[in-house]
């Protein structure tokens, strides 16, 4: 054999020196010699059916006749063993007969079909010409046989390409890394043995031993490679072990090592660095499986991980199948070419580079998964939905509308919640997952304060706080009508949308990428539509609005005659020590009021609600102290006059009811002071009391109207305008809620009944105490005055009736006794006087201590009623401290201008 | 008898293996194809053949063009 191998050498190498001759024997009997395992197909028929089509592709169909006609006498003789391997060599040597002559070409032909060999060596990578070179022959597949025919081992490579291939990834794939299975180890083994000879790529035409860089030394290379693999693993084996651990199952060389937590490849198994490395990248895919699929498995089976996780979990497992899929096909390619041989059309063959290259877009989304589940570990509903928005905010358009895939199926329920909540009020939330959580516990009354709140950690990133705020005061306020209003309006009279639930999780993905368009839209258009209807219905069918005209008429005393005439009647009641008062005697007196005043043109659904409350009574309380008026709500309506609230309207109406008595009380001051002074201006030593009196009395007239004025109209009659605007114009319960605790909070304090003012509120009260002291003073010097008037004018008659008798008018001892008498009455006087000053001592003394508190308040409206209270400096004068404090009011003032 | 039936086998296939060669534009004359097909006959892989042929052929392409350029 190595003989008949030396004369085929001589002979084709004809009029050559012997040396050289023997040089290219020796390089000829190392390639053969290498115990090479054929790549191609044993089969006769394959063979012969290839030179049919390259008879074809030369457009030469009679010399395929012929052909077919030879094979078959070939066939009939029997005399060669080997039949195809002839045939196979003459396919090989083939040449198309309209190239120019073959001695010219060669050099051109290596030299075209070098760079594509050499491809995958780095060295070769930044050579513009092999782009150039590879990209004609890629176009030029079907259309160009002349470049096909050309060189026997790429074009068949071609052929089997375009006959066996099926997948058509396979086959792009086969376009841009035709070849690879081979190239790959020998590209390697380039870079490393002959980096010297890489610059001759370009020119392999320039000296002869050069040569071997064409492809029979690729042969030769890639012999000396399976040579090799005898005892490293071969590349096929290693792929097969890959693909079982892109399903997370361990392969036989490749494991999941434990402690480092990824898949390694066995330290001992012989194996080249490129392999070694290639299939550690590889294996990263197998780690990332794991952990996506971890996740799903441990979440899926939990049904307490709530709907927002299944989804998310059924997203995760849609992406794993299309990587499953994969897989398959990957296996399936593997299945093929164990079939047909290895080494059938060694382009399409799978090889480890290859599957890096297949599996680079997998890895991306697989990696993007993974990162999600760690982020997105341990949490649920909203949270998740937000975990997984957060994670779309990238700049990579496909990992984005990935993201935005799994967004839209994660959302899916939460806008289902959402859609089921605003249209009809329906909260089916069993995991705790939507950002609307509800209080079983809370009963009706509270239902609009109460049973509703936000669950602010799951409320998805692209939800605004405002939008949030909105949607849950939506589904209350649906809530509210049918639960508090038993308003059971059927949904269409209510305004619905027309369209009321998503379709799909598309739309889900377009509402919440759109928030700005259509579901902020949605959003508006339902609050509008609710809660204009919810204060429609407190409006007309609960007049909201009477009610609350009604507390300001009578828990504020706004209808002035009705309390005036209330406190005409009450006053001998309540004058009467707390623990004698009944009830039911107050309320017929309250029925008589409400009949004889103007309270009685009231709707009689206001004025069932009025009644009378007696607070709790201490021991020395007059009736005055417990009385109080109350308002009973109920229903619907107690949703804005809540507990709270009507306990502040009942402080307020004690404090104006106190307010008011005192100028109740004023007045009759007056009115005695008016009617005795005719009577009493004929007793001289009572007059310098009696101014007295009256002095206190004006003062005490001056500054009560002064706080009426300051309650009824800086306080009460502003606020309440504030407050009418606000309601007016409303939006929503929640609106007309707060402006009235604003209302009530700002009454309260301005009213002096808050905590900071309580010293004031003391002061105020000793003043009033005073004022009922006074009275009394006054009332018990009336009294003993007209006493003694009554006595003297006795004293007088009979001794008139005496001197009509025609008797002495008095006697000597009755004179005396008179005379004793009107002394002791005299004596009194001083008394009353010293009585009367200190108690205007005390009056003024509280009124400056309650003037000096409210110049230092720092409440506006309080300093102008001090300015107003001592419009004349008539207290200033008197009182260093006031003086004091009002220019020290007066520097605070400038200096925090 | 049959010795010669055999040669006389051998010869015809020969023939129609010249004829496939020469359809095929191989440039194999009937000394190396007999060559080539006694090598095939031994097992030889056709694919290496192919291409030790083809590298030697150019071997000696650009030997005769150097010899060329060198005369």
């Amino acid at each position: 054999m190595t003989l008949l191998f030396y004369v085929a050498c001589s002979i084709v190498t004809l009029n050559c020196v012997s040396a050289e001759v023997a040089h290219q024997f020796q390089y000829a009997v190392r390639v053969i010699g290498s115990n090479y395992a054929p790549t191609i197909e044993r089969d006769e028929f394959l063979v012969s059916e290839k030179i049919k089509k390259e008879f074809l592709k030369q457009r030469r169909e009679a010399d395929a006749a012929l052909f077919s006609e030879l094979h078959r006498k070939l066939q009939t003789q029997g005399v060669l063993k080997h039949r195809w391997s002839i045939l196979y060599l003459l396919l090989s040597l083939c040449e198309d007969p309209r190239k120019p002559s073959r001695g010219a070409s060669y050099g051109a032909l290596f030299a075209q079909a070098l760079p594509r060999d050499a491809h995958s060596t780095p060295f070769y990578c930044a050579r513009p010409q092999s782009l150039s070179l590879s990209h004609p022959e890629r176009s030029g597949l079907a259309q160009n046989p002349n470049s096909m025919g050309t060189s026997g081992v790429s074009s068949l490579g071609m052929y089997s390409l375009n006959g066996t291939t099926t997948a058509p990834q396979f086959l792009l794939a086969g376009h841009q890394t035709a070849g690879e299975s081979f190239r790959q180890p020998l590209g390697s083994r380039l870079a490393w043995n002959l980096p010297p000879t890489a610059s001759h790529f370009s020119a392999p035409t320039s000296r002869g031993p050069l040569l071997p860089i064409t492809p029979s030394a690729r042969a030769a290379l890639r012999q000396r490679r399976d040579v090799d693999s005898h005892a490293e693993i071969g590349e096929g084996a290693l792929i097969r072990d890959i693909l079982y651990v892109f399903q997370g199952i361990d392969g036989n060389f490749i494991k999941m090592c434990s402690q480092a937590n990824c898949y390694t490849i066995d330290e001992k198994v012989p194996l080249s660095r490129s392999l070694r490395d290639t299939s550690n990248r590889l294996a990263e895919l197998g780690w990332l499986h794991n952990k996506v699929r971890k996740y799903t498995d441990a979440w899926s089976l939990d049904r307490a991980f709530g709907l927002v996780g299944q989804s998310f979990c059924a997203s995760l497992h849609q992406e794993l199948k299309e990587y499953y899929r994969l897989l398959s096909v990957l296996h399936t390619q593997l299945q093929v070419e164990d079939e047909q041989g290895v080494n059938l059309g060694a382009e399409s063959n799978l090889t480890l580079r290859r599957l890096l290259v297949w599996t680079y877009d997998p890895k991306v989304r697989l990696k993007t998964l993974a990162a999600l589940v760690d982020y997105c570990q341990g949490r649920k509903g909203g949270e998740l939905a937000t975990s997984v928005h957060a994670y779309g905010k990238t700049g990579d358009p496909y990992m984005r509308a990935l993201v935005q895939h799994i967004l839209g199926l994660v959302s899916h329920p939460i806008l289902n919640f959402l859609y089921r909540w605003i249209y009809d009020g329906e909260l089916e939330d069993t995991y705790h997952e939507f950002f609307v959580a509800s209080d079983p516990t809370v009963k009706t009354d509270r239902l609009w304060h109460d049973k509703y709140t936000l669950r602010k950690s799951m409320i998805p990133s692209f939800i605004t706080m405002d939008q949030a705020n909105k949607v849950l005061l939506i589904g209350k306020s649906i809530n509210f009508l049918h639960q508090v209003c038993h308003d059971r309006t059927p949904p269409g009279k209510m305004p619905v949308p027309a369209s009321k639930s998503t379709d799909s999780p598309r739309d889900a993905v377009e509402l919440f990428t759109d928030l700005e368009g259509a579901f902020q839209g949605k959003i508006d258009a339902a609050y509008f539509d609710t809660s204009k209807y919810l204060l429609d219905v407190l409006n007309r069918n609960y007049l909201l609005l009477e009610h609350l005209q009604a507390m300001k008429r009578y828990l504020l005393l706004g209808q002035g005659d009705f309390i005036r005439h209330l406190m005409d009647l009450l006053k001998p009641e309540l004058a009467r020590p707390a623990t004698t008062l009944y009830q039911h005697n107050l309320t017929g007196i309250l029925e008589t009021a409400v009949r004889a005043t103007n309270a009685q043109f009231d709707s009689p659904e206001i004025l069932k609600r009025l009644d009378v409350r007696l607070l709790e009574v201490s021991p020395g309380d007059t009736g005055w102290d417990v009385f109080s008026l109350d308002y009973h709500v109920d229903g619907p309506i107690a949703t804005v006059f809540t507990r709270e609230c009507m306990s502040h309207y009942l402080r307020v109406f004690n404090f104006l009811w106190r307010a008011k008595r005192m100028e109740y009380t004023l007045t009759d001051i007056w009115k005695g002071q008016m009617c005795n002074a005719k009577l009493l201006k004929n007793m001289p030593e009572l007059s310098g009391v009696l101014h007295q009196c009256h002095i206190l009395a004006s003062e005490m007239v001056h500054f009560i109207h002064q706080m009426q004025y300051y309650i009824t109209f800086e306080v009460l009659e502003c606020s309440w305008d504030e407050l009418w605007n606000k309601v007016q114009h409303a939006q929503d319960l929640d609106h007309i809620i707060a402006a009235h605790e604003v209302f009530l909070n700002t009454i309260i304090t301005r009213c002096l009944l808050d905590n900071n003012n309580r010293s004031l509120l003391n002061q105020l009260r000793a003043i009033f105490d005073q004022i009922i002291e006074f009275q009394n003073a006054q009332d018990s010097l009336y009294r003993s005055g007209l006493e003694e008037l009554q006595l003297r004018l006795q004293f007088e008659e009979t001794k008139r009736e005496r001197q009509e008798e025609g008797e002495w008018g008095v006697t000597a001892a009755q004179e005396a006794e008179e005379s004793r008498h009107v002394q002791k009455f005299q004596e009194t006087i001083p008394k009353m006087r010293s009585q009367l000053r200190i108690l205007t001592h005390f009056y003024q003394g509280i009124v400056q201590q309650f003037l000096v508190l409210l110049m230092t308040s720092s409440d506006e409206s309080l300093q102008f009623l001090s300015f107003r209270l001592d419009f004349n400096e008539h207290y200033k004068a008197r009182d260093p401290r006031l003086r004091a404090s009002l220019g020290a009011s007066r520097g605070r003032r400038s200096s925090n201008m | 008898m049959a010795s010669a039936a055999n040669m006389n086998a051998v010869r015809e296939t020969m023939d129609v293996l010249l004829e496939i060669s020469r359809l095929l534009n191989t440039g194999l004359d009937m000394e190396s194809l007999s060559i080539c097909v006694r090598l095939c006959e031994q097992g030889i892989n056709p694919e290496a053949l192919s291409s030790v042929i083809k590298e030697l052929r150019k071997a000696a392409d650009t030997l005769k063009a150097s010899e060329n350029s060198a005369s």
